[in-house]
C-alpha cells in the first residue's frame, strides 16, 4: 500500500502540473490546448534518449529533468509563434483555436514516433517500450522496501513551481502584466502591456509544465509514443475539475483525479476484484463527470473565505 | 461493359467508395451537431462505437437466437464465436430475406442506441458551455470504449469478435464488395438528402439560429433545451448507422480500433476542410481527405522506399498540416456555409409582394 501512495504522489504530482499548463494557456489565450499530449510525451522522451542514450556516462535522469522542460517549452512557443498568434491577432472563435491545437498535436506527434524510430535504428533498443524506473535513485531503506527519490523530487517541483508562480503572479510587474492580460486584453493595451508577450510567456511555461510532467512521469510508467493520448485525458480532467480559471484550482484538481485514480483502482482490487485494475483509465473521468454535475464551477471557484468564516 | 465492370471490382476503387461513404454519414451527423446546432461534439466515436455494438453484438446475438445457436456468453467467447458466426453466415448466405432483414434489423438497433447516447448526451449538453462540454463529450467516449475494450460480454474484448456477414447472400468475393460498397453508398446518399431537407426545414433553421444567438432564439420563443436534445439523438442514431454499417462491412467488431482519432477527429478535420455546415463541403472534403487516406493505406511499401519515414507518421503530419492551414487561412472551409431559403426565391418575392400591397390598402 505505501508504495502505492508512493507512486500516487508522483503520477498525480504531474498530472498537477500539466493540468496547470493547460489552464495557464487557457487563462491567457483562450486556447484549450490538445497539443498538451505529445508536449508531456515529448517531455518523456527528452529524458529518456540524453539519460540512455546521449549522455550514457551521466546516467542521472534528474540532470535532464530541466532540459526536457525547456524542449517541450520552445516546442510550445512554436505552436504560439506558428499558428496561435495568428488566429489570436484574426479573433479566431474558440473550436478554431482548438482544433489548431489538435491538428498541432497529431504533426508532434508524428515527429515524435519519426524520433523513435530513429532512435530504435540508431542504437538497436527498443524506443518504442521504455523503462526508466529502474534508473532511478533509492534514497531510504524502509522494511524491505527501497524508496525511491521520485516522490519526493515530484512534490518538491510542484512546491517549487507553486511558489515561483505565486511570486511571479503577485510580486513582479510581469506577473501584474499576465493578470491585467487576462482581466481584459483592451485595458492592458491601453496601459501600455503587450498582450502577445504575456501570450508568449504563458505558453512557455504552459509547454514547460507539459514538459517537467512527461520527465516525472518518466520515472514512474513505463513509456511509447502514444504515451499523451492517454495522458492527455486525466491531464484535461485535473484542468477542468481545478474550474479552468484558477491556477492554484488547476493543481488541486490535478492531485484529486490523480490520487483518485491510483487510489480508488487500488481499493477496488484490493476489496473487490483484481480484474477490475484494466478499467483504471475510467476513474479519472468518472471523478470528473461526478465534480462537473455536483459543482459545474471547479475547485477554483470554491469560496474558502466563506466556509473558513462559519 | 467487361472492362467497365473490371474497373468498377478494382479493390482500391471499392476501398475508397466505402471509407467515403462510412464517414460521409459520420462526418454529415458531425455536421448537424456541431456545424448546424453549434455543440462542440469531440465524442463522436461515441455514438458510432454504441452502433457497431448495437450491429455487431446485439443484432449478431439476435439472429444467433433466431436459428436456435448459443447466443450467451459463448456469442463474444472467440473460439465459440468463430464457429457460431461461420454457421450463422452458411445459413443467411442461402437465405437473402433473412439476410437483409438482419441488415435493417442491425441498422435499426444502432439507430435506436445512438439515439439513447445522444440522449444521455444531452444531460451534460444542456447545463455545460464550449470548452467544458466538448472534454465531456470526448471523455464519454473515452470511458465507453474503455469499458468496452476490457468488459468482455459486450463486444468480446481485447480480442474482439466475429459478426455475420449480412451481404454473404450475393456471393463471396468480388460481388459481394461490389453489393456491400453499394449499400452504404446507398445509405450515405439517403443520409445526405435526409439531412439535406432537415436543415433547411423550419427544425434545422431553428439550430442555426440558436448556434448563432442563442438569446435571440429563445426570444422568439424556441426552446434551446428540446434543441439541443433533437440534434444530438438524430445525430447520434445517423453516426451509429455510420459504425454499424463499417462494422457489417468488416466483418468483425474490436473496441480497440474505435479510437478518438480515427472516429472523432477525423471527421472534425473532413468537416473543417469541406466547410462548417454546408452539406456539399462536407461530401467534398470528405471524399478528398478519405480519398488521400486510403491512397496513403494502399501505396504504404511503395512510399516507404520513397521517403525516409514510416508512411504511417505521413498520414498524421498531412492531416496535421491540413487542419492547422485550414484554421489559419480558410476557417470557413472550401465551400462556406450559405444562407439558405426556406422556400423558392420566386415564391418569397410572391408573398412579399402579397404582403407589401395588403398593407398599402390598409392604409
Amino acid at each position: 500500500m505505501f508504495d502505492i501512495v508512493l507512486t500516487a504522489i508522483s503520477y498525480s504530482s504531474a498530472i498537477a502540473l500539466a493540468a496547470a499548463g493547460i489552464t495557464l494557456i487557457y487563462m491567457t489565450t483562450g486556447t484549450f490546448s490538445f497539443a498538451h499530449a505529445s508536449l508531456t510525451a515529448w517531455g518523456f522522451y527528452v529524458v529518456f534518449s540524453f539519460s540512455k542514450l546521449f549522455f550514457r556516462e551521466i546516467g542521472n535522469p534528474y540532470i535532464f529533468f530541466p532540459l526536457s522542460a525547456i524542449i517541450s517549452g520552445l516546442l510550445s512557443v512554436a505552436i504560439y509563434l506558428t499558428v496561435n498568434r495568428w488566429l489570436l491577432r484574426r479573433r479566431a472563435d474558440m473550436i478554431t483555436l482548438m482544433m489548431s491545437t489538435l491538428g498541432i498535436d497529431l504533426i508532434y506527434f508524428a515527429f515524435l514516433n519519426v524520433f523513435a524510430d530513429y532512435l530504435t535504428q540508431e542504437y538497436k533498443i527498443n524506443a518504442r517500450l521504455v523503462v526508466l524506473t529502474t534508473d532511478d535513485i533509492t534514497i531510504a531503506q524502509m522494511g524491505g522496501f527501497a524508496v525511491r527519490a521520485i516522490p519526493l523530487v515530484s512534490i518538491t517541483l510542484v512546491i517549487f513551481t507553486l511558489v515561483s508562480l505565486h511570486y511571479l503572479l503577485n510580486r513582479t510587474k510581469f506577473g501584474i502584466a499576465i493578470r491585467v492580460t487576462i482581466e481584459s486584453p483592451s485595458l492592458a493595451e491601453i496601459i501600455g502591456i503587450n498582450p502577445e508577450r504575456v501570450y508568449l510567456a504563458s505558453w512557455f511555461i504552459g509547454g514547460a509544465l507539459a514538459g517537467l510532467a512527461g520527465a516525472i512521469l518518466s520515472m514512474v510508467v513505463t513509456g511509447t509514443p502514444a504515451i499523451g493520448n492517454l495522458l492527455i485525458v486525466p491531464e484535461f480532467a485535473g484542468s477542468i475539475v481545478g474550474g479552468l480559471y484558477s491556477l492554484f484550482g488547476s493543481f488541486a484538481g490535478g492531485y484529486l483525479i490523480g490520487l483518485s485514480e491510483y487510489i480508488i483502482i487500488t481499493l477496488l482490487a484490493t476489496f473487490i476484484s483484481r480484474n477490475l485494475i484494466v478499467y483504471q483509465p475510467l476513474i479519472p473521468l468518472l471523478v470528473m463527470a461526478v465534480f462537473l454535475l455536483v459543482y459545474p464551477n471547479g475547485i477554483g471557484a470554491f469560496n474558502w473565505r466563506k466556509v473558513l468564516r462559519r | 461493359m467487361g472492362s467497365s465492370i473490371d474497373l468498377l471490382a478494382n479493390p482500391l476503387l471499392l476501398n475508397i467508395l466505402v471509407n467515403f461513404g462510412i464517414f460521409l454519414i459520420v462526418t454529415l451527423s458531425l455536421n448537424l451537431e456541431a456545424g448546424i446546432a453549434g455543440i462542440p461534439q469531440f465524442g463522436r466515436v461515441l455514438a458510432v462505437l454504441v452502433g457497431a455494438i448495437g450491429a455487431g453484438s446485439i443484432a449478431g446475438r439476435l439472429i444467433a437466437s433466431y436459428y436456435g445457436l448459443p447466443c450467451g456468453d459463448e456469442y463474444v467467447t472467440g473460439s465459440t464465436n468463430i464457429r457460431i458466426v461461420e454457421e450463422l453466415n452458411q445459413r443467411l448466405s442461402s437465405n437473402p430475406v433473412d439476410s437483409i432483414l438482419m441488415l435493417i434489423l442491425s441498422l435499426m438497433i444502432a439507430a435506436l442506441m445512438g439515439g439513447i447516447i445522444g440522449y444521455v448526451a444531452s444531460y451534460p449538453a444542456i447545463r455545460l458551455r464550449e470548452a467544458y462540454l466538448g472534454i465531456t463529450l470526448l471523455t464519454f467516449g473515452e470511458a465507453v470504449q474503455t469499458i468496452a475494450k476490457y468488459y468482455d460480454p459486450i463486444s468480446g474484448g481485447t480480442e474482439g469478435i466475429m459478426v455475420p456477414d449480412v451481404f454473404r447472400f450475393v456471393g463471396t468475393g468480388q460481388a459481394r464488395f461490389l453489393f456491400s460498397t453499394a449499400v452504404i453508398l446507398l445509405i450515405a446518399v439517403i443520409v445526405y438528402f435526409y439531412l439535406q431537407l432537415l436543415i433547411r426545414s423550419p427544425f434545422g433553421r431553428s439550430l442555426k439560429a440558436m448556434r448563432d444567438m442563442e438569446l435571440a432564439a429563445r426570444v422568439y420563443g424556441k426552446d434551446i433545451v428540446k434543441l439541443r436534445t433533437q440534434s444530438l439523438i438524430i445525430g447520434g442514431s445517423i453516426a451509429a448507422i455510420g459504425g454499424a454499417l463499417w462494422t457489417l462491412y468488416t466483418m468483425s467488431l474490436k473496441a480497440y480500433t474505435y479510437n478518438r482519432v480515427t472516429w472523432s477527429f477525423w471527421p472534425w478535420a473532413f468537416m473543417m476542410l469541406g466547410g462548417t455546415g454546408n452539406n456539399m463541403g462536407i461530401l467534398i472534403g470528405t471524399f478528398i481527405f478519405s480519398t488521400l487516406r486510403s491512397l496513403i493505406f494502399a501505396y504504404k511499401t511503395a512510399l516507404e522506399t520513397i521517403i525516409p519515414i514510416n508512411p504511417n507518421w505521413l498520414e498524421y503530419i498531412l492531416i496535421g498540416l491540413i487542419i492547422v492551414l485550414i484554421a489559419m487561412f480558410r476557417p470557413q472551409g472550401m465551400l462556406p456555409e450559405r444562407s439558405e431559403l426556406p422556400m423558392r426565391r420566386e415564391r418569397i418575392e410572391e408573398i412579399r409582394l402579397h404582403t407589401t400591397k395588403n398593407l398599402r390598402e390598409e392604409n
